[in-house]
């Protein structure tokens, strides 16, 4: 009985994914995953049936893609961890095909990338960069034609690179790969923009206004000197500068001065201790 | 070397009298060290323990079936259940078992033979078992045969089995690992050996057991990372403490794995220190040049992720050479800021990197090999347009230059600034080093390292047992023979006057 309302539920929930009528896809997920609770087949366990299995996984996965169009991180999370376990069963259990796992897993990692966690997107990419090493051996295909995945492998390098240029072009609609991940556009054309900011103010003594609406991938010179008041630049006849430079040009030897006595009698101290230690 | 030679003498021969002998001679050696563990039972001594340890290499290439049979037919009284074990696991077939033991003659019974056996005789035979059951590469057997050993180790629960039982669970993590399906894949059988592993970790935690604990928080790793489960590793290192006293070659091993997690997780800094000290503290002879060459492979990369370039000794070390040839083609590759070679080679080793784990290490070096060119650039020349250097590099586009140029100048690789309108990057004047914070800098890591060498030394020093005591003994001796001093002068048998005659007369 259970696996009938699951399944009417998924057919429903699809509707509203198709629909974008998402408000009413969150009671249905939980729904779902009460029926799904009732058939013990919310964690794969060695006794559940295949047909639980495609069932829960299905539902997870709708319910992933849902709170990304939701914009809700946590969830999205919530059911990626509780994906995993599906992810990891044997092909021979849990057919790969009609799944989304490299969808999911793809958004997961752009996820990462748009919070600025590194490590763990390096954490998981390692593991899926193992796991793809052995299936190529077995003849599958490799991680570097999945599109899902080389997307924010993709993306991650050319930030790691600084070239920005080409983080704005990937967010562009056509490269992305998928609708869901155009949610993440946003979010990473902010952050972009904040490293260049933070790059341009080390790096020029000075731009014109009208190239710096080039540079930071803005609509207009209004919107270029609305930013340049947020970030604390000085624009002075159609140029910006950057104060922060000159501040450090005047007081920064003399600051230094100060914190380096500091360490240096700190250190000396130091070895004069451990040298009463020693004889 | 002297096993080798051994066997080079005996094989003409094939005499059937000297295989006889030789074995009688083996199973006798096993014997002799029954008698060093029998000591450590008795003076609670570990040291015993690890010597008897110490000869299994020795051991390990005369072992046969014959050996053993006769080992245990000296040992146990007949049909002992311990014996019986024993032997289930050593012979294959019934057949077997009957022909080995036919030509054992029983051993005369005299009063010796009525002798307890302790239960670290039995062990000390069941890890002997395992290295043969293992160098015969009967993995199946010996998967079940370690899993009955270290079930009956827990069970026991004595402290002087502590050192042999580090050794019973090494080799029962090395059989899972050869069972099919191998690590990385997620059905592997090794994952079912972390449940045993993390029950022993706790009992060995909670019964103050530091060897094995060491030893399987170091499996538990290996075994983690075997998978590519990398968070979990994150999260036992974080659970745990690796204990002081591990011996030399467990904390190494730890180290290794320590630095090859901190390594995914972009920390190079704590990885290029842990890793320092892996290679460090690995033996420098011979026998671990595999643990040597890998945590190499992996300072070498994290080496490079920091933006240093290693030292060319390194790699003509002999027993290096061979091993790490990609490495130094790769070294090459970064150092001379070469885009297309760096490619290449990625790409003609990536097998190999795949098997060293070291793939995705690589794969993001290729920042750094943008940042060494811009580096080499802005050394050689005070101005050069952004379009020479996108040809230079290789580059997509002169934004993208721009761009690079500009997260350079910011994360402190190069001193220049970037003229926007005329496109092109102008080089600052570099400044004295010796003016800066650096030196001092650098001579400060030196003589932390120093000083950190010199605790370790002090800790690492062996006292004799109960030597103390007499000091104290001593001491307190002294102390009486004051208070009776201080007694007499108070009671004025001894005068100041006297006290200072000695004085005088001298």
């Amino acid at each position: 009985m259970a696996e009938q309302e699951v399944q009417t539920l998924i057919k429903q929930l699809n509707q509203s994914l198709s629909s974008r009528n998402f408000t009413t896809a969150s009671s249905l997920l939980s729904r779902a995953k009460i029926a799904l609770l009732h058939l013990n087949a919310l964690i794969p366990s060695p006794g559940t049936p295949g047909t639980h299995l495609h069932l829960a996984r299905e539902t997870l996965e709708l319910g992933a893609l849902i709170s990304i169009r939701l914009q809700d991180p946590e969830s999205f999370t919530r059911y990626f961890h509780s994906l995993t376990p599906f992810y990891a069963l044997p092909s021979s259990r849990l057919p790969k095909e009609g799944g989304n796992e490299s969808k999911i897993t793809g958004l997961y990692l752009l996820l990462l990338l748009s919070q600025g966690d590194y490590a763990g997107f390096h954490t998981l990419l390692e593991g899926l960069e193992v796991a793809a090493a052995e299936k190529e051996e077995g003849g599958r295909k490799g991680l570097e034609e999945d599109k899902f995945i080389q997307y924010p492998i993709r993306l991650e390098q050319a930030l790691m690179e600084g070239s920005y240029d080409r983080v704005w072009g990937e967010t562009k609609g056509e490269r992305v790969p998928s609708e869901e991940f155009g949610v993440f556009s946003e979010v990473l054309i902010g952050t972009i923009r904040a490293e260049i900011a933070s790059c341009s103010e080390k790096a020029y003594p000075s731009i014109p206004i009208s190239n710096a609406k080039n540079l930071f991938f803005l609509d207009s010179e209004g919107a270029v000197i609305q930013f340049a008041q947020q970030r604390g630049w000085t624009a002075r006849d159609g140029r910006i500068y950057f104060p922060q430079q000159e501040l450090e040009a005047l007081g920064g030897s003399e600051k230094d001065i100060l914190v380096t006595s500091g360490q240096v009698i700190e250190n000396t101290l130091g070895y004069a201790r451990e040298l009463e230690t020693i004889v | 070397m002297a096993e080798t030679m051994e066997g080079v003498e005996g094989a003409p021969q094939q005499n059937g009298d000297t295989q006889q002998n030789s074995e009688e001679k083996t199973a006798a050696d096993i014997r002799s060290n029954f008698s060093l563990l029998e000591r450590a039972v008795t003076q609670f001594d570990a040291r015993f323990t690890l010597r008897a340890l110490r000869s299994i290499s020795s051991l390990r290439k005369r072992l046969t079936p014959e050996v053993f049979a006769r080992a245990i037919a000296l040992t146990y009284p007949q049909n002992a259940p311990t014996a019986k074990t024993l032997l289930q696991a050593l012979f294959e077939s019934e057949n077997e078992f009957r022909s080995v033991m036919s030509k054992i003659e029983p051993p005369q019974s005299n009063g010796k033979q009525e002798k307890e056996v302790i239960p670290e005789i039995d062990i000390y035979l069941g890890i002997l078992l395992q290295v043969y059951l293992y160098d015969s590469k009967r993995y199946e057997t010996g998967a079940r045969f370690s899993t009955v050993l270290v079930d009956r180790i827990r069970e026991l629960n004595r402290r002087t089995l502590d050192s042999l039982a580090a050794r019973a669970y090494f080799y029962l993590s090395l059989f899972f690992e050869e069972l099919d399906p191998k690590p990385p894949s997620p059905q592997s059988p090794v994952i079912s050996i972390r449940k045993n592993l993390l029950a022993a970790l706790r009992s060995a935690v909670l019964r103050k057991d530091q060897d094995t604990q060491a030893a399987v928080i170091v499996l538990l790793l290996r075994n983690y990372i075997s998978t590519a489960d990398i968070s979990q590793a994150d999260a036992l290192v974080a659970q745990t403490t690796f204990p002081h006293t591990a011996p030399n070659n467990q904390v190494a091993r730890y180290l290794y794995y320590l630095g090859r997690i901190r390594a995914i997780q972009l920390s190079y800094t704590e990885a290029h220190e842990h890793l320092t000290s892996a290679t460090r503290k690995a033996p420098s002879s011979t026998v671990a040049v595999g643990f040597y060459q890998a945590s190499m492979k992996f300072l070498i990369v994290v080496e490079l992720l920091m933006g240093d370039i290693p030292e060319r000794a390194v790699f003509s070390q002999p027993k290096l050479e061979l091993g790490l040839e990609p490495y130094f083609k790769l070294v090459q590759a970064v150092r001379a800021g070469e885009m297309q070679g760096f490619l290449r080679i990625v790409q003609q080793h990536a097998s190999t990197f795949h098997h060293d784990g070291t793939y995705t290490l690589v794969l993001r070096l290729r920042q750094n090999v943008i940042r060494t060119g811009i580096r080499m650039l802005s050394l050689s020349y005070s101005r050069i347009s952004l379009r020479d250097i996108c040809i230079r590099l290789g580059l997509e586009s002169e934004e993208s230059a721009e761009y690079i140029v500009a997260k350079a100048i910011r994360d402190g690789v190069i001193e220049a600034t970037i003229d926007h309108e005329k496109g092109y990057m102008q080089t600052k004047q570099a400044g004295d080093i010796y003016a800066t914070r650096e030196p001092a800098e650098a001579f400060h890591e030196r003589i932390k390292a120093c000083l950190a060498l010199h605790d370790e030394s002090v800790k690492a020093m062996r006292f004799p047992m109960n030597q103390h005591r007499l000091e104290l003994k001593n001491a307190q001796e002294a102390r009486e023979r004051e208070r009776e001093l201080a007694k007499e002068i108070q009671d004025g048998e001894i005068d100041e006057d006297d006290a200072a005659g000695d004085f005088e007369g001298l």
